[in-house]
């Protein structure tokens, strides 16, 4: 396999994670003790952080952040376009291009969400992508535009629905083994997900994603001041972000419409960075909703409408030994979810041997953005590079 | 004829005409007059030809289920559509096979994919705003 010559790293990750509606503190509070959590373990000064980089209409301007965090000079702040989960990745890219240009030096990666300051993550997430085309028809969460695409999924693309099942049981299945996840010590009790109430069909309540209230935060710099920080840099080695054409806010006008979307990121992402699905060792894969998880590892060439039974089972989608360990934490169901900023944060533990559910051995790890966004994007990380 | 024009909140982006001819009970969709290409949602220009003439032609709302799901939650502001509800995503053959959107009315019992719907012009409230909307009809089922 390839060596990669990555110029970032990531150098430290916070996370401060509480129940919907229990955060301690305001939202604005929250970030900055994920912030200094990051940077303390990178053992980083906070006010040397120079760039922030955040995603999915996060309200937390940075130039606001400056007095608590003792910042010296605000070199970057950017935001991925797009209201939902899809630019979780692409931001890492942001990062990167501020970081190799030169024009910040350290930067941190960021996504806050408390309900008392910015409501339901779905209403805001919706918010951004609503008019009167969708709700004319009823449509006004996210499930339901998701529901739309999973049921061609499943009755126009013969994708068996039992795949979701799989993916759902991984996920809690690494949940119930991480002490900071919500559902730790709880495994998934499949009579109670195959009859649980419907919320827009196909989808039944555990199919659909949680909701918290906190914040987390990744700091990114150079591959060469990584090394002289306290924790074993992981290097992010490809980025992609982006949608082709015939996919985007298109009222329900996709060309491939029970994808996720990722076609155009993936490829780029492959070709970017030289590696195959075979090269990947276990993936953080954004699950809004079930359907959209499947349809993301089917995107990224994970496997096919054909052989997707095949790859999708329970055995392979945990660790130490499936083929592809995803959502190592627990995933967006089951560890917790602030619009997926969990998933990048275990995306690092993983790589620096410090997750609940180590993979042994892994080198790279996926985190794929959210499924079925407009934008999406797709980045790898890996703890071994050309030095 | 003497049907009331329905209130109507955007009429100001591409889709301004749309939203006018819906209010007036019928459909209307535009297509490219440089390329003859259906274009929804509506664009100012034809990324594919460059023409800035964009024509909006009078269609029957009728086609096929391109995809459909039943909402059992009672998500905020769509209270007064009554639980369950069925929405539909319409592939339109006689638009190039562009899609409208819309709630399902009267019999669901042959609700499948590729199944023949007909629309007529409604509202459908939500958060106490009255929208200008499709209701599909199965073929064959009555309303």
């Amino acid at each position: 396999m390839t060596r990669f010559n990555a110029r970032v790293a990531v150098a430290g990750v916070g996370l401060r994670q509480y129940k919907r509606a229990q955060a301690p503190l305001p939202e604005r509070g929250v970030l900055v003790r994920a912030i200094v959590d990051a940077c303390e373990d990178a053992g980083f000064d906070p006010a040397e952080v120079d760039g922030f980089v955040a995603y999915g209409d996060d309200k937390n301007e940075p130039v606001r952040l400056m007095s608590d965090l003792g910042t010296k000079e605000l070199c970057w702040s950017s935001q991925v376009w797009g209201g939902g989960g899809g630019g979780i990745a692409g931001a890492f890219g942001h990062a990167a291009a501020a970081i190799s240009s030169g024009q910040a030096s350290a930067v941190i990666v960021f996504r806050t969400l408390v309900q008392s300051n910015s409501g339901r993550l779905s209403g805001a997430v919706m918010a951004h992508h609503l008019n009167d085309h969708l709700l004319g028809a009823g449509l006004i969460s996210p499930a339901q535009p998701c529901a739309l695409r999973a049921q061609r999924l499943f009755e126009h693309h013969q994708v068996p629905r039992s795949v979701t099942e799989e993916l759902v049981r991984a996920s809690y299945y690494h949940g119930a083994r991480n002490p900071n996840a919500v559902s730790y010590g709880k495994e998934l009790d499949l009579d109670a997900y195959r009859t649980a109430r419907w919320i827009a069909e196909p989808f039944r309540l555990f199919d659909c994603s949680r909701e918290n209230d906190g914040a987390g935060a990744l700091l990114l710099v150079s591959a060469e001041r990584a090394r002289d920080l306290r924790k074993k840099p992981v290097h992010l080695v490809g980025v992609a972000q982006g949608a082709g054409k015939g996919w985007g806010d298109l009222l329900e006008n996709d060309d491939d419409y029970a994808s996720a979307g990722f076609a155009s990121v993936a490829r780029r992402l492959w070709a970017q960075t030289g590696l195959t699905p075979d090269d990947i060792d276990c993936a953080q894969l954004y699950e809004n909703f079930s359907a959209q998880g499947i349809a993301s590892l089917i995107d990224h060439g994970f496997c096919n409408y054909e052989n997707v039974a095949e790859f999708v089972r329970f055995e392979n989608l945990i660790a130490p030994g499936g083929t592809l360990p995803v959502n190592t934490a627990g995933g967006n169901f089951a560890e917790g979810f602030i619009h997926g900023i969990g998933m990048a944060v275990e995306a690092v533990r993983q790589l620096r041997g410090e997750s609940a559910n180590p993979v042994p051995g892994a080198r790279t790890c996926l985190l794929a953005g959210g499924p079925g966004a407009p934008t999406v994007s797709s980045a790898i990380f890996s703890n071994e590079v050309i030095n | 004829m003497s049907e009331p024009m329905l209130a109507v909140r955007h009429t100001t982006g591409a889709d301004g005409p749309y939203w006018r001819a819906l209010a007036a009970g019928r459909v209307e969709l535009p297509r490219c007059a440089g390329c003859g290409r259906w274009h929804w949602p509506a664009v100012f220009r034809c990324g594919e030809c460059g023409s800035w003439d964009q024509q909006w032609h009078a269609v029957e709302p009728e086609g096929t289920v391109f995809s459909w799901t039943r909402t059992w939650h009672a998500f905020d502001g769509s209270e007064k559509i009554g639980l369950p509800f069925v929405s539909l995503v319409v592939e339109l053959p006689q638009c190039g096979g562009r899609r409208l959107l819309g709630l399902l009315e009267g019999e669901a019992g042959g609700l499948r994919i590729g199944a023949a719907v007909r629309a007529r012009v409604a509202e459908t409230e939500i958060w106490g705003e009255r929208i200008p909307a499709l209701r599909w009809t199965l073929s064959g089922a009555s309303s």
